[in-house]
């Protein structure tokens, strides 16, 4: 059970601004994700006057919409129509109290040592070593109780995943997830019902508010206050939830301001601000994603697709060929758009749902990269991506991997979503064409919610916009604790990293601040 | 008056009348008259009358669900979307649907027309087709799963779940409420789930028959 909040700390909302308004504290934390919860929760703990600010308003399951379309116009920015240019593709990022975690699948998985040595080889990293993160990744596991997948709500999707995994001799196991009493119901992306996803919201920020800390929802941070080298606060408007009307004026002064407002919304505010911190020139450069493609099959059976873990099971077989392999679900209407058809062919592709599962792979793209700016006329930034030609083929033969998956775990039909290929495949042979062909990026239909780089930590100050400890080299008292701050892809999913960062900077913050 | 002033005449009241003229009132807020004519005839045409899921798209709910996404939308998405819903209905111009009057605008192609119409986009070699074809489905997909019954029909309606009450529901209010409206108090925090979830459980509400 959890422990009743005796109030020590404070929460403000939407309907309780009135007017202008100054704070102060000894940091304050913009973001409320998993990165910035986090060290929110330990800057708390180390005694400080924390202020953590978000910009969306915390949401409780009578706002959670099952509806995929309408659920993406509350809890997403713009909506959920956020895409690259370039290699145009849609990626999203959460706006509410807990950020991505609220949405998100819950998937905490630590990249293996490669991806940390090679990170302290390429970028001059001398404490960023697996064995130097290791504390910081045991610390947020032993809060969030994060575990592998219990097999009681796996569900047939994710049991066909390992089937198929096992037949063709991958690795693959249980996602470990931060989720306490799952019911399988499918719904993550949605908002858990079942309040059994450790999103920040239930989780850090309440711990956080336990130790003093208070957090300040419905405010969007405009700029960064700064007296010469120094960063001395935050300031910008109180914005309504929804519909992002702005109205009053806040301030809020701090001896340290650290920034986790995800990788596209920092490095904005680092422009915004006056272009700080960007003495290396590289705020908003190097940017990179994890585009996913995602693969549908149709077994004999039943599979009860809306029943079980959201992607409960995960294979790292291919991880150093540089993609991962997941279970994937989401809302059904979500789901089915990658059908072929038309009008009574399209309904009967719909009608096979009940027989489906879909899996993905996440890329690690680390020959594409890309670029954020501010966009004209607004707070939303203009996300430029050109995916590499040979990363491309990484996304090909992860969907031929895929498809084999489905094959050996029984499908009689796998869609493998693929424009100018065909649109189902039923046999290895068929599924060929998946080796063979020379596919260009514009026929995959890849998305992407991992996104990374834009303020990268480097241990050469003219390279890098922060160090291992996530401060920043141009100004004193600023900080970035977002995956912004990785120098390259962590090759897994990335929230879990992004918070043993942030407990890691945290510390370091807790010092100076 | 000259022959090309006729003729310029003759060119803006065709326009005007493919643009603007001959569309019906409609119920809706948000959904122009021509981007109404469109979604319906684009929502029959995915998801006609018929098939394993009986309900099409306009018995769906799919144009007062797009309305309702519309008005759920910010100023520059909702743009983007109205801009989607002209291009699709006036750029049978460009690109014609098969048939006699394929360049007609969508709303006024015969049913097979649309079909083989949406069907040119899916499969276009330019990929910008494909990707405006792709946001349109997407839209209506989502509208047609919106409805109870075709979830019910695909046996893919959630389940009721039993929402514990955590620590933070004594914290938030819903979004955009006052904190005055925290309906819960630290007896009413309960245990977290402990068993899955049966597919033998009930519907949840909003999905019920």
């Amino acid at each position: 059970m959890s422990v009743p909040f005796d109030g020590q700390g404070e929460v403000r909302v939407f309907a309780g601004y009135d007017r202008d308004f100054r704070e102060e504290a000894d940091v304050v934390v913009v973001g409320s994700g998993p990165c910035g919860s986090v060290a929110a929760y330990e800057l708390a703990r180390a005694g400080r006057r924390v202020v953590l600010v978000e910009e969306g308003p915390p949401v409780v399951p009578e706002d959670f919409v099952l509806d995929g379309s309408l659920s993406m116009t509350r809890l997403m920015r713009e909506a959920g129509l956020r895409t690259t240019t370039g290699s145009v593709m849609p990626t999203m990022q959460a706006i509410c109290l807990g950020g991505a975690s609220v949405v998100n699948s819950a998937m905490c998985i630590r990249p293996p040592g490669f991806v940390f040595e090679r990170w302290c080889r390429e970028f001059e990293l001398e404490r960023t070593a697996p064995a130097d993160l290791a504390p910081h990744f045991e610390a947020v596991a032993e809060f969030l109780g994060i575990a592998p997948t219990a097999r009681e709500v796996l569900g047939p999707r994710n049991e066909l995943f390992a089937r198929g995994c096992d037949a063709l001799g991958y690795s693959s196991e249980p996602s470990p997830r931060n989720v306490k009493g799952c019911v399988g119901s499918g719904e993550c992306f949605t908002g858990c019902r079942a309040r059994a996803k450790q999103s920040m919201d239930i989780s850090y920020v309440p711990a956080a508010m336990r130790l003093g800390a208070r957090v300040l929802t419905s405010l969007q941070v405009q700029s960064i206050r700064t007296q010469g080298r120094r960063a001395t606060g935050v300031e910008g408007q109180v914005v309504e939830p929804f519909t992002g009307r702005r109205s009053h004026r806040f301030r809020i002064d701090a001896r340290a301001v650290v920034l986790a407002a995800g990788c596209m919304a920092t490095p904005l505010l680092l422009k915004r601000s006056g272009d700080l911190a960007n003495e290396s020139g590289q705020v908003g450069e190097n940017l990179q994603f994890h585009p996913g493609v995602s693969v549908m099959g149709i077994f004999p059976d039943p599979t009860r697709p809306s029943f079980g873990a959201t992607q409960g099971y995960q294979s790292l077989h291919f991880l150093e060929q540089g993609f991962k392999l997941e279970v994937l679900w989401a809302p059904p209407g979500v789901m089915a758009v990658r059908l072929p058809g038309q009008g009574l062919e399209y309904k009967r592709w719909l009608a096979c749902m009940p027989h489906a599962a879909m899996f993905d792979a996440i890329v690690c793209c680390e020959r594409s990269s890309g670029r954020v700016r501010p966009r004209r006329g607004g707070l939303d930034p203009s996300i430029q991506f050109h995916l590499d030609p040979v990363d491309v083929r990484t996304l090909q033969r992860a969907t031929h991997e895929q498809v084999k998956i489905f094959l050996a775990a029984g499908a009689h039909t796998v869609l493998p979503g693929v424009s100018g290929l065909p649109d189902t495949m039923r046999s290895l042979e068929e599924a060929e064409i998946l080796a063979t062909a020379e596919l260009r990026a514009t026929q995959f239909s890849a998305a992407s919610t991992h996104a990374f780089c834009t303020t990268r930590m480097h241990g050469d100050r003219g390279r890098g916009v922060v160090d291992e400890t996530g401060r920043c080299y141009d100004h004193d008292g600023l900080y970035v604790v977002d995956t912004g701050i990785f120098p390259r892809s962590p090759s897994v999913n990335p929230m879990y990293t992004g918070m043993a960062l942030a407990h890691r900077a945290a510390g370091a913050i807790a010092q100076e601040a | 008056m000259s022959a090309a002033l006729w003729v310029a005449l003759a060119l803006l009241a065709i326009g005007l009348r493919r643009l603007g003229l001959g569309y019906r009132p409609t119920p809706f807020r948000m959904l122009f008259r021509h981007e109404a004519a469109f979604v319906e005839a684009a929502s029959d045409s995915m998801f006609p009358p018929g098939g394993e899921i009986p309900e099409s798209g306009v018995e769906a709910g799919i144009p007062a669900h797009v309305d309702r996404y519309l008005e759920a939308m910010p100023a520059r998405q909702r743009l983007l979307i109205h801009a989607l819903f002209l291009l699709m209905e006036q750029v049978t111009l460009l690109f014609p649907a098969p048939g006699w009057g394929g360049w007609r605008r969508f709303s006024s192609l015969t049913p097979v027309q649309r079909v083989a119409a949406l069907e040119g986009w899916r499969s276009s070699r330019l990929f910008p087709r494909r990707l405006a074809f792709l946001a349109l489905r997407s839209i209506l997909t989502m509208g047609y799963f919106s409805c109870p019954s075709v979830l019910r029909a695909m046996e893919l309606a959630p389940l009721d779940i039993r929402t514990p009450v955590v620590e933070a529901d004594l914290l938030y209010p819903r979004a955009g409420r006052p904190k005055s409206e925290i309906a819960f108090g630290p007896k009413d925090v309960t245990d977290l789930l402990e068993h899955p979830l049966s597919p033998k459980a009930p519907l949840h509400p909003e999905y019920r028959g």
